[in-house]
C-alpha cells in the first residue's frame, strides 16, 4: 500500500539525499571531456601593461597557451569592492566555470562566502588567508624579493634613508617593507626607512604625492608596492633610485630603477588548470618564492658595481637553498624589544601575520 | 625647509584639479542646476586630453581638448535636465557612470604608457628667488590658470551684471523669466561652463599631475569638488579655502606618515575629508549666510509659464 508522503517528509528525504549526494560528489569533477574547461578570473584592478593584475593576466595567458582548445577564459577586471565581488564570483560559478581565480586580498570575503555555495567549482585565491575543501590559496614570498632589492638599495643610498610606499597596511605589505630595510641594513645597519600607506591600491595622484613627500624628506631609494608605476616614474623625475614591484618597471625609470621584484604566477595557474582537467584538483595552500620561481628579480641597474651584483646573485642563491632567511634573528621592533632571538628566525605564522615594524622603520601602525 | 616648501607646492598642485571642478560646479549651481556628473566629466576630460597629448600635441591643445570634451558631456546633461526636465540628481549620476565607463573604454589602449611630464613654467627673475620663487612661481601653466580663473569667477559673480543675472536665475527663475531674462539658455551656459571646468580639472590630472592614464584616476575628486561647493555655502573664496585645505591636509598626512608622526595611516587617510568638512561647516554655520547664498531653485526643474 502506497503511503502518502507528507510534504514535510518529502522535504526531509530530499534534503538527506541531496546532502548525501553532495558528500559523495567529493572534489570538483572535470566536466565532460569534450567541453572546454571554463576558467574564470577576477582581477582587482584594471588590466594594464604592468603591475599586480598584469602578472595575473600572464597566468591566464599561460593557461590559454598551454591548453589551447581545452580551456576557455573569462576575465573580469576592476572588481575591488566586496559586494560586487560576491556577485561576480557567484555569477562565474553558476555559469559553468569549473575553475575560478580571485586575485587579491580584497577578494577574501566574497570568495570565502561564495565557495561553499558551489562545491563543484574549484576556487583559487591569491593572497587569501583561509582555505576550505574547494578553496585553495596561493601567495608569494614577496619579502624574499624585497630583501634582495634592499641589499641593492643599501649599497646605493647616500642619505641612508629608504622610502617605502604600500597600498594597505596588511601583513603582506608590512612584511616586505620590513624585509627591504633588513636587506639594506645587512649592508649598513644605520639605514632607516620611512613608510607611507596610501590606503588604496590604485591612486596614482596620491602615489605621486607620497613619492614626492618621501623624496622631500631625504629618502633616495623608493620602493612603491602598489599597482601602478607612478612611484618609479616620480622617483626618476626627482633623481631618486626606485625599486619596482610585480613587473619589470625599467621603462619608467630608465636611469635610476635599481631592480623590480617580479611575480610569476604562471606555474600556479597552469598547475591548477591541469589538475582540474585531470580531475585531481584538491585545495592546496601554496606559499612560494624565489625557489619556486614565483618571485624573480628583474635585471639589476648597470650602474651597480659588479661586486654588488655578485653579492646579490650569491644572496639569491642562498635564499633559494634556504641558507639565508630574510627574517633571521636578531630582530628588534621599533621600541627596541627583541622579537626574534639571534640564531632563530621569524616563524611562518608570524610572517603571515606580520603587523609590526622592525627597528629603523619610520612609521606608525598602531591607531 | 625643504619639507615645508614641498608641502606648500604639493598643496597648491593638489588643490588645482579640485579648484577647476569646484569653480565650474559653483557657477552651475548658482544658476540653479545641480550637476552630480562632475566625476564622470572629469574622467572624460582626462581621457580626451591624454589622447591628444599622447598623439604629440602641446599642453594647451590637450587641455583645450579636455575642456571641449567636458563641455560636450555636460551638454548631454543639459538636455536631460533643462529640456527634458529630468530629475537632476538622477541625470547627474547617470553622467558620472557614463563618464566612468566611457573613459575606461577609451583609455584601454594606453596600457600604462606615460607621456612626457609637463615642465614648470619658468618665469624669468621671479622663479629664481630662493624660497618665495619656488613657492609662488614654479608651477606649470595650468596651476596659474586655476587661480586666475578663481579670481575671474569671483569677480564675474559678484561684480558684474552677468553674475547678478545668473544668481537671480538661481534664486527665483520664475521671476527672472517674467522680467525677461532667458532662463534656460543662461542655465545651459552655466552648465556648459561647469562641464568645461570639470573636463579641465580632469585634463590637468592626466597630463600634468601624473602623466599617465589610469582607469578611474580621479579617484573621487569630482565628488569632493561637489561637496566643497555645498559645504562652502556657494561662496567662491570658501571653495578655494576648501580646495587648499583638502589638498593640503592630504599632503600633510603623507608627510606625517613618512616621518612616523601621528596615528595610523587609516585615520590619517580619512583626515583630509574630516578636516575639510569640519572647517567648512564651522565657518558656514551662520544661518544668514547659508540662506543668502543658497540658490533657492537648486535642482528644481524650471518650466517656463508655470
Amino acid at each position: 500500500m502506497a503511503r502518502n508522503i507528507s510534504r514535510r517528509e518529502a522535504l526531509k528525504y530530499s534534503a538527506a539525499t541531496g546532502a548525501m549526494a553532495t558528500g559523495l560528489a567529493g572534489v570538483p569533477r572535470l566536466v565532460a571531456a569534450a567541453d572546454p574547461l571554463k576558467v574564470g578570473i577576477v582581477y582587482v584592478s584594471p588590466i594594464s601593461e604592468i603591475g599586480w593584475t598584469k602578472q595575473h593576466s600572464l597566468g591566464a595567458e599561460a593557461i590559454a597557451d598551454t591548453f589551447g582548445e581545452r580551456a576557455s577564459i573569462t576575465a573580469i577586471d576592476n572588481v575591488w569592492d566586496p559586494q560586487a565581488g560576491e556577485r561576480v564570483f557567484a555569477e562565474l560559478a553558476s555559469t559553468g566555470h569549473g575553475l575560478v581565480f580571485g586575485t587579491s586580498f580584497s577578494h577574501s570575503t566574497p570568495i570565502q562566502k561564495t565557495a561553499p555555495r558551489f562545491p563543484d567549482v574549484a576556487f583559487e585565491h591569491c593572497s587569501g588567508l583561509k582555505h576550505s575543501r574547494n578553496l585553495g590559496t596561493f601567495e608569494a614570498k614577496y619579502y624574499e624579493g624585497t630583501y634582495l632589492a634592499g641589499i641593492a638599495g643599501g649599497h646605493v643610498t647616500e642619505s641612508k634613508k629608504l622610502g617605502f610606499i604600500g597600498g594597505f597596511p596588511i601583513p603582506d605589505i608590512v612584511g616586505p617593507g620590513n624585509a627591504m630595510l633588513l636587506g639594506a641594513q645587512s649592508v649598513d645597519p644605520s639605514i632607516t626607512c620611512s613608510v607611507i600607506f596610501l590606503n588604496s591600491w590604485f591612486d596614482p595622484a596620491k602615489e605621486k604625492e607620497a613619492t614626492a613627500a618621501l623624496v622631500a624628506q631625504g629618502c633616495d631609494v623608493i620602493c612603491s608596492m602598489t599597482d601602478t608605476a607612478t612611484g618609479v616614474q616620480v622617483a626618476e623625475q626627482n633623481g631618486a633610485w626606485s625599486i619596482g614591484y610585480a613587473s619589470d618597471m625599467r621603462q619608467f625609470g630608465p636611469t635610476k630603477n635599481l631592480t623590480s621584484f617580479m611575480l610569476d604566477w604562471t606555474s600556479v595557474y597552469v598547475g591548477a588548470a591541469r589538475d582540474v582537467l585531470d580531475g585531481t584538483w584538491t585545495s592546496k595552500v601554496r606559499w612560494q618564492g624565489v625557489k619556486e620561481g614565483v618571485v624573480t628579480m628583474s635585471p639589476y641597474n648597470d650602474q651597480l658595481p659588479a661586486g654588488v651584483i655578485d653579492q646579490l646573485t650569491v644572496a639569491e642563491a642562498a635564499i633559494k637553498d634556504g641558507s639565508l632567511h630574510p627574517y633571521r634573528g636578531e630582530l628588534r621592533d621599533q621600541q627596541g624589544n627583541v622579537r626574534v632571538a639571534e640564531g632563530s628566525r621569524l616563524s611562518d605564522p608570524d610572517i603571515r601575520g606580520f603587523n609590526w615594524f622592525v627597528e629603523g622603520m619610520v612609521g606608525n601602525l598602531e591607531g | 625647509m625643504e619639507i615645508a616648501i614641498a608641502i606648500i607646492t604639493g598643496t597648491v598642485v593638489a588643490a588645482t584639479p579640485l579648484l577647476f571642478a569646484a569653480m565650474g560646479e559653483l557657477v552651475a549651481e548658482r544658476s540653479g542646476v545641480l550637476n552630480l556628473g562632475v566625476e564622470g566629466m572629469m574622467l572624460i576630460g582626462a581621457v580626451t586630453a591624454f589622447h591628444v597629448a599622447f598623439a604629440g600635441y602641446p599642453l594647451a591643445v590637450a587641455a583645450g581638448a579636455g575642456v571641449l570634451a567636458g563641455a560636450a558631456s555636460s551638454l548631454v546633461f543639459g538636455v536631460l535636465a533643462l529640456n527634458l526636465l529630468a530629475n537632476q540628481y538622477a541625470a547627474g549620476i547617470a553622467l558620472t557612470i557614463l563618464g566612468g565607463g566611457l573613459s575606461a573604454f577609451l583609455g584601454r589602449e594606453f596600457g600604462a604608457a606615460p607621456i612626457d611630464p609637463v615642465e614648470a613654467l619658468h618665469i624669468p627673475v621671479l622663479s629664481d628667488i630662493p624660497v618665495v620663487g619656488r613657492i609662488l612661481f614654479d608651477y606649470d601653466p595650468l596651476v596659474y590658470v586655476a587661480f586666475i580663473l578663481f579670481g575671474l569667477i569671483w569677480w564675474m559673480l559678484f561684480r558684474t551684471k552677468a553674475g547678478l543675472v545668473l544668481r537671480i536665475i538661481g534664486e527665483n527663475p520664475q521671476a527672472a523669466h517674467d522680467i525677461g531674462f532667458k532662463v534656460i539658455p543662461i542655465r545651459y551656459l552655466a552648465v556648459l561652463f561647469g562641464g568645461a571646468m570639470a573636463g579641465l580639472g580632469g585634463a590637468y590630472l592626466a597630463i600634468a599631475y601624473t602623466p599617465l592614464w589610469v582607469e578611474n584616476m580621479t579617484a573621487g575628486r569630482g565628488w569632493i569638488a561637489l561637496a566643497l561647493v555645498v559645504f562652502a555655502s556657494w561662496r567662491p573664496l570658501r571653495v578655494l579655502l576648501g580646495a587648499i585645505l583638502f589638498g593640503g591636509v592630504n599632503i600633510l598626512q603623507l608627510h606625517a606618515q613618512g616621518q612616523g608622526i601621528g596615528p595610523a595611516s587609516e585615520f590619517l587617510s580619512a583626515l583630509p575629508y574630516l578636516a575639510t568638512i569640519l572647517v567648512l561647516v564651522l565657518i558656514s554655520r551662520n544661518r544668514q549666510t547659508q540662506k543668502v547664498n543658497f540658490p533657492a531653485s537648486l535642482a528644481k526643474p524650471f518650466r517656463p509659464g508655470h
